[in-house]
């Protein structure tokens, strides 16, 4: 009997794969208009990095183990962080305190480009929030993934059917 | 000695904290609390709200009432939590990016048995 079982399940597929794209459509969408709609980079974030799990539920840690890279979303979320604190500089680049909003009247009110700095620093507590919290739930995964009682490659045996087929193997 | 000292300066932090419980009963002006504000009709019509007051109260009022003059942002939060309060969410961000860290300092030993995240 073959020990390495694989999670197959064509519905769950499926339903990742469409379900994915419209996540992160909202997510971006919410943290793109932070300045003229309810929400902004914090919960956007959050609702862009639940893809994550949705890729998990569809093609297991083999698939996130592929498609994602660990490392490289710690460091992208150190360089978000730094990227707020250059555009609440820039205020004092142009002569005034820290934090002060030098390109609020650079836009139209109601536009998507408008109020200067708060739109820029809202991108990037988004892009910050979105790797930050992407990476939090990697490493919950591959925690999971590498415990004993599971497969090497992460994939774990979901239905009661399976977990029979097994006893009866063993 | 010791306790002489204690009681004294208690009693000095004591006396200080009835007095401005005092002062603020009489002199601090009432702050904005939200009652007069039309919330429904703020957020449907910003531009014609009507910002007419009988009488000023606070920076809260300032924040709401020149929100547009003074950002340009029509979502009220993100103004105030980006651009009046843009310290705080500075914090905010850090600790999120320090919590991260510390949750893979703890596991680090686990990560490397896994082969640290990378691509295979």
């Amino acid at each position: 009997m073959n020990k390495k079982w694989k999670r197959d399940d064509l519905i769950v597929r499926s339903l990742a794969d469409s379900y994915l794209p419209i996540a992160l459509i909202l997510g971006f969408y919410v943290i793109l208009h932070g300045n003229i709609s309810p929400g902004g980079g914090f919960q956007g974030g959050v609702l862009a990095a639940s893809g994550v799990l949705l890729l998990y539920l569809g093609y297991g840690f083999r698939g996130i183990a592929t498609a994602l890279n660990m490392e490289r979303m710690h460091k992208l979320e150190a360089i978000g962080a730094i990227a707020y604190v250059l555009f609440a500089m820039l205020g004092i680049f142009a002569g005034y305190n820290f934090c002060r909003n030098i390109l609020f009247d650079s836009g139209n009110i109601g536009d998507v480009w408008s109020s200067g700095t708060i739109a820029l620093m809202n991108y990037s507590v988004g892009f910050k929030v979105l790797t930050g919290v992407g990476f939090l739930l990697l490493l919950v995964i591959a925690l999971l993934a590498t415990e004993s009682g599971h497969e090497h490659d992460g994939t774990i045996s979901t239905t009661e059917h399976e977990e029979l087929e097994r006893r009866k193997g063993e | 000695m010791k306790r002489l000292i204690m009681a004294i300066s208690l009693i000095v932090i004591l006396c200080i904290g009835v007095y401005s419980v005092v002062y603020m009963e009489q002199e601090i002006p009432i702050t904005y609390d939200g009652r007069g504000t039309d919330v429904y009709e703020l957020q449907q019509d910003p531009y014609d709200y009507d910002l007419s007051d009988p009488e000023p109260d606070g920076v809260a009022s300032i924040i709401v009432k020149e929100n547009l003059a003074k950002t340009q942002a029509v979502n009220n939060v993100t103004a105030i939590v980006f651009d009046f309060r843009g310290y705080d969410t500075l914090g905010e961000s850090f600790i999120l990016l320090i919590a991260i860290t510390g949750a893979t300092v703890i596991l680090r030993r686990k990560i490397d048995r896994w082969g640290g995240g990378k691509n295979e």
